[in-house]
């Protein structure tokens, strides 16, 4: 997505991305983005939380207004829970066995599997 | 937990209340896993348009990395398990008149604190219709455009973005929302 958003707005088209995975997209540099410290999968807000979600957009198209340069992140003030500790969970390794790291892997192989085989049909 | 400052009555936050590493996350996790480390795309320059028109006035497209749902190919629904064969590798494009059906069990959302339950959590949609109607943006594109979450970044780089460019321009947008799932 954050090529996607260097390759158009090179051409032309003003860009601002809204995610949640903060040091992706500032790694690779962006135009302008508006991060919401939630789950991934929450880009746009809370779930059934309208007032969030419009807050989380108008946030975004404040940027594409106002950003006075490139690599503009503006950090939404909502926040998901006030426990913050669903941040540990997410790929924790702590929480895994090696039998459970094998088991990862076979999966993981037939994911990768599936994905080909679609990849290579279409 | 959130501490206080010595001698102080400022609390700071707890020490893991930051954003998430991811890249550092993923990069131990598939070590782990037994595979080598992916490399995310950087640049030292990064390309900046200001908005020519104002947003009152601009036409503005809508960017996804949600895929259209495919009832032949499983589970898809909330909380679903990862799901490669709901995978799409060509950009798309559906109408943005009506809601589309469109579901993120092909990529790696945070399935134990979230259920990609509610679409507008992943497709701000039906927000940017309510700003449309307020006045607040002059029009949205009249499609929404899909953009594979492909791990070839050469795909992306030579085949996907210039299909998406190609695209805004014939709907003839000056600004872009992109919103990865």
């Amino acid at each position: 997505m954050s090529l996607a958003a260097r390759h158009l707005e090179d051409n032309g088209i003003s860009t601002v991305i809204m995610g949640c995975a903060k040091d992706i997209v500032e790694h690779c540099g962006v135009p302008r983005f508006l991060f919401s410290d939630f789950p991934l999968g929450n880009s746009a807000g809370r779930p059934f939380d309208v007032a969030s979600q419009a807050e989380t957009l108008e946030l975004g198209l404040q940027l594409l207004e106002r950003a006075p340069a490139a690599r503009t992140t503006m950090q939404s003030p909502l926040r998901w829970s006030a426990d913050a500790s669903w941040k540990l969970d997410y790929l924790d390794l702590a929480k895994l066995t090696p039998e459970k790291v094998a088991e990862r892997r076979k999966e993981f192989d037939v994911v990768k599997a599936v994905a080909k085989t679609k990849r290579e049909a279409s | 937990m959130a501490t206080t400052a010595p001698e102080t009555k400022t609390v700071f936050a707890a020490e893991h209340d930051v954003p998430i590493p991811y890249m550092q996350r993923t990069r131990d996790y598939y070590q782990a896993l037994g595979f080598s480390p992916y490399r995310w795309a950087h640049f030292v320059d990064v390309p900046f348009t200001p908005l020519r028109t104002p947003l009152a006035r601009a036409r503005v497209a809508l960017i996804t990395t949600a895929a259209p749902f495919q009832p032949e190919v499983g589970d898809q629904g909330p909380g679903a398990p990862y799901n490669a064969a709901a995978k799409f590798y060509k950009v798309y494009s559906v109408p943005a008149e009506s809601m589309p059906d469109l579901r993120i069990a092909h990529v790696g959302y945070d399935r134990l604190h979230t259920s990609a339950e509610d679409i507008s959590t992943y497709l701000p949609l039906a927000r940017l219709k309510e700003a449309v109607a307020a006045g607040r943006i002059g029009a949205l594109g009249p499609r929404l455009h899909g953009a594979p979450t492909n791990r070839s970044q050469r795909v992306t780089i030579e085949i996907d973005n210039p299909e998406l460019l190609r695209r805004c321009r014939e709907d003839g947008v000056d600004a872009a929302v992109l919103v990865p799932s």
